[in-house]
């Protein structure tokens, strides 16, 4: 379903430059959308289209597929579900404190007293900041007015938020809480729009990319789409991200191959896997193109995990009765990832789990995971990218406990799932306080089995 | 963060109390302290009113010394004018400066005490309002006394962007003294001016930048102000009553005392 669209739109400032120049997109409801593009490639200018500040001079906005009116009350409307946060967090934040300028959108929708109270309330939770709510913004850092700015935004519930440059000027460890949050607000069903010119950031995040340079739209498409054509980012003035540049060298020289791009760590290294040939004696009767079972092996022949069960394919049968097979290696006792629900939290249950499903790794996800294990002592090993991390460390056979909350943990859970899914490297991953429970903590003891074919 | 004095009261325990309780006390404070005909009564409530600044709202002990010495020096020296031009009676104490003779008389040095105690009195009731009660507290209060709606808005807008400009300003100057402006005097004047020129013109874009924030937020020309509900404790009350009935008792037994 379309959310925002523009019809050729065109934006000129009144010296007569141009700024946007007829463009025409759609945003699907529900979309992680990236405008990238240079410096004064327009993007700012079309986001303040989008959200009705400026009239372009020819062209139309759609939202929900009904042309934009700039009249009052329908402005009122569309800013109330298009939410805006600037690059610039001082200019967004204009009350003496945190809680007046997050109460300002919602008291200008009319709510009541009451009302407005509960949304603040809930915005500042959502982005961890409620122990600061009557703190005049001086007092607050970059990443900390940068939430603040977002909370002001969220406290108007938008169905669409727009975030301009959402991490310049913020460091590593805040700009990735910034995206986990916009990770989690889009699990719960929020659009969300960013503009950058970090490749690496719109690669590895974005649903859909917008490629923007001298006020038109020169490319669109799914960042792998986008990012593989070295002849559009020359033209935009920029540069392959990171990930994609390192596996293209790697696939050069024949040490990796993949169906897909790689986005993250975990899939690059994923990708680092020649054909996997072995020289086997086998028995007389086989014949090329047979599987053979090969049984459990450990030590230097598993690569992937402490144990692991192999299946063979016959490739070639060689006269002296030796053969060259292709391995399919499927891990036993690998290691796996386990998630928390910090929502139903309790401290003997959390040490029960790292106590008995020999945790060695543990990650929290959201301001409030965080808060509550260094509440209680819980060692934290890594805090920002948990995810790619975790997976990681899952691949070299450790076991790995995520605390989270709320929509993360579906976010994460889907997420690793799908690496397990692309990688066909099996781990064991689930949701520890549910119903369901998780598979390795009845499974006690460790000996391997061999897989049947 | 800690540079002016809003920063301390952001930060004093006593913040979080009802903000109208701290009004009354610094107003009965001031009222009672400039008709008290005694200076006891003044040094009491300076005392008074140091110890709860101090201990209860705790501010730096050294800061308050700091901050009294200024209008103190100030006070001091009007008092000794007054002790020695001033006053009729016995005379206490004369000497003879270059050929003119000087002395302090009993009336004269009364009244400088009294001038005294009572400038210390009102300094120490405005400094626990200043050091216990924020700017932003006091957005409540300015509402609630009626002024215009515009006024407090443009003063909250104002008060958000002194210390946005203020960074501004501060790393202007920064930029300019590292690129030596301020090695001469004339280069000073030249860089104070384009520091000036050059916040000027950025406070006009901000303005622009704010309205275009406010209104992406649906502003419809009210900015609501959320007053924090704080109610009166039973130990607040009860404390303030005994300072009050206190200070009352000592002014009524010393308004007919003279010290000297």
């Amino acid at each position: 379903m379309i959310i925002l669209e523009t019809r050729s739109l065109k934006y000129t400032y009144p010296d007569g430059t141009a700024a946007v120049q007829d463009l025409n997109i759609e945003i699907k409801r529900g979309k992680k959308v990236a405008f990238v593009g240079q410096n004064g490639s327009g993007k700012s200018t079309l986001f303040l289209l989008l959200n009705g500040t400026l009239k372009p001079a020819e062209g139309e906005v759609l939202f929900h597929g009904v042309p934009f009116k700039y009249d009052s009350k329908s402005l009122r409307e569309i800013r109330k579900s298009v939410g805006i946060v600037f690059q610039n967090s001082d200019d967004q934040i204009f009350a003496p404190t945190v809680y007046q300028d997050v109460a300002f959108g919602p008291a200008n929708l009319g709510y009541s007293k009451e009302r407005v109270d509960a949304c603040v309330q809930q915005a500042l939770e959502q982005v961890g900041l409620s122990h600061l709510k009557d703190k005049p913004p001086h007092h607050l850092s970059g990443g900390q007015k940068k939430r603040v700015a977002i909370a002001g935004v969220m406290a108007m519930e938008p169905e669409v938020i727009i975030l301009d440059e959402p991490l310049s000027n913020l460091d590593p460890v805040g700009a990735d809480e910034i995206m986990d949050l916009l990770n989690e607000f889009n699990h719960f069903g929020s659009t969300i729009i960013i503009s950058t010119h970090d490749v690496d950031l719109a690669y590895r995040w974005s649903d859909y990319v917008y490629l923007m340079s001298n006020s038109k739209l020169i490319g669109e498409g799914t960042p792998a789409e986008v990012f593989k054509e070295q002849e559009l980012l020359k033209k935009a003035s920029l540069r392959q991200p990171t990930t994609l540049e390192i596996y293209h060298e790697i696939e050069r020289r024949g040490l990796a191959y993949g169906k897909n791009s790689p986005k993250t760590i975990p899939e690059l290294v994923n990708t680092l896997k020649p054909l996997d040939l072995m020289w086997v004696d086998v028995p007389p009767r086989v014949r090329e193109g047979d599987s053979l079972n090969l049984g459990v092996m450990y030590g230097e022949y598993a690569t992937q995990s402490p144990y692991e069960a192999i299946n063979a394919t016959v490739l070639h049968i060689h006269p002296d009765g030796r053969a060259i097979v292709e391995l399919k290696r499927k891990g036993i006792k690998a290691g796996g990832v386990l998630l928390y629900d910090t929502d139903s939290y309790s401290l003997p249950e959390v040490n029960q789990i790292l106590k008995e499903g020999e945790i060695v790794f543990v990650g929290a996800m959201g301001k409030k995971s965080k808060t509550l294990a260094e509440q209680d002592g819980i060692r934290l090993d890594v805090t920002s990218g948990v995810i790619d991390k975790s997976i990681l460390m899952a691949l070299c056979g450790k076991r790995c406990l995520i605390l989270t909350a709320g929509g993360m943990v579906d976010h994460a859970l889907k997420r690793i799932r799908e690496y397990v899914e692309k990688s066909g490297i099996e781990f064991t991953v689930g949701v520890a306080n549910r119903e369901d429970g998780c598979k390795w903590l009845e499974e006690t003891d460790g000996s391997p089995e061999t897989l049947k074919i | 963060m800690t540079n002016i004095l809003d920063d301390y009261a952001l930060m004093s325990p006593l913040r979080h109390r009802n903000n109208w309780l701290k009004l009354t006390i610094v107003l009965f404070g001031l009222l009672a302290g400039v008709s008290s005909t005694s200076p006891i009564t003044p040094l009491f409530i300076a005392l008074c009113m140091s110890f709860t600044t101090v201990a209860l709202g705790r501010a730096p002990f050294k800061l308050y010394l700091k901050l009294l010495l200024a209008p103190v020096g100030f006070a001091i020296t009007s008092v000794i004018i007054i002790a020695f031009f001033s006053g009729s009676g016995q005379e206490l104490l004369s000497f003879e400066l270059i050929g003119y003779p000087l002395s302090i008389r009993s009336d004269g040095l009364e009244l400088a005490l009294l001038v005294l105690s009572r400038a210390l009195s009102g300094m120490c009731c405005l400094y626990f309002l200043a050091l216990t009660t924020p700017m932003i507290e006091l957005f409540a209060v300015l509402k609630a006394s009626r002024l215009p709606e515009s006024l407090i808005e443009l003063s909250m807008l104002i008060y958000r962007y002194i210390f946005v400009f203020l960074d501004m300003a501060l790393s202007i100057k920064y930029a300019q003294t590292v690129r030596l402006g301020y090695s001469n005097f004339r280069r000073s004047i030249s860089s104070m001016g384009m520091l000036g020129s050059t916040l000027f013109i950025r406070s006009w874009e901000q303005g622009d930048k704010l309205f275009l924030a406010m209104n992406s937020r649906c502003y419809d020309g009210k900015m609501t102000l959320f007053e924090v509900h704080r109610p009166v404790r039973a130990t607040e009350l009860l404390l303030t009553s005994a300072y009050f009935l206190s200070t009352l008792a000592l002014f009524y037994f010393t308004k007919n005392i003279s010290i000297v």
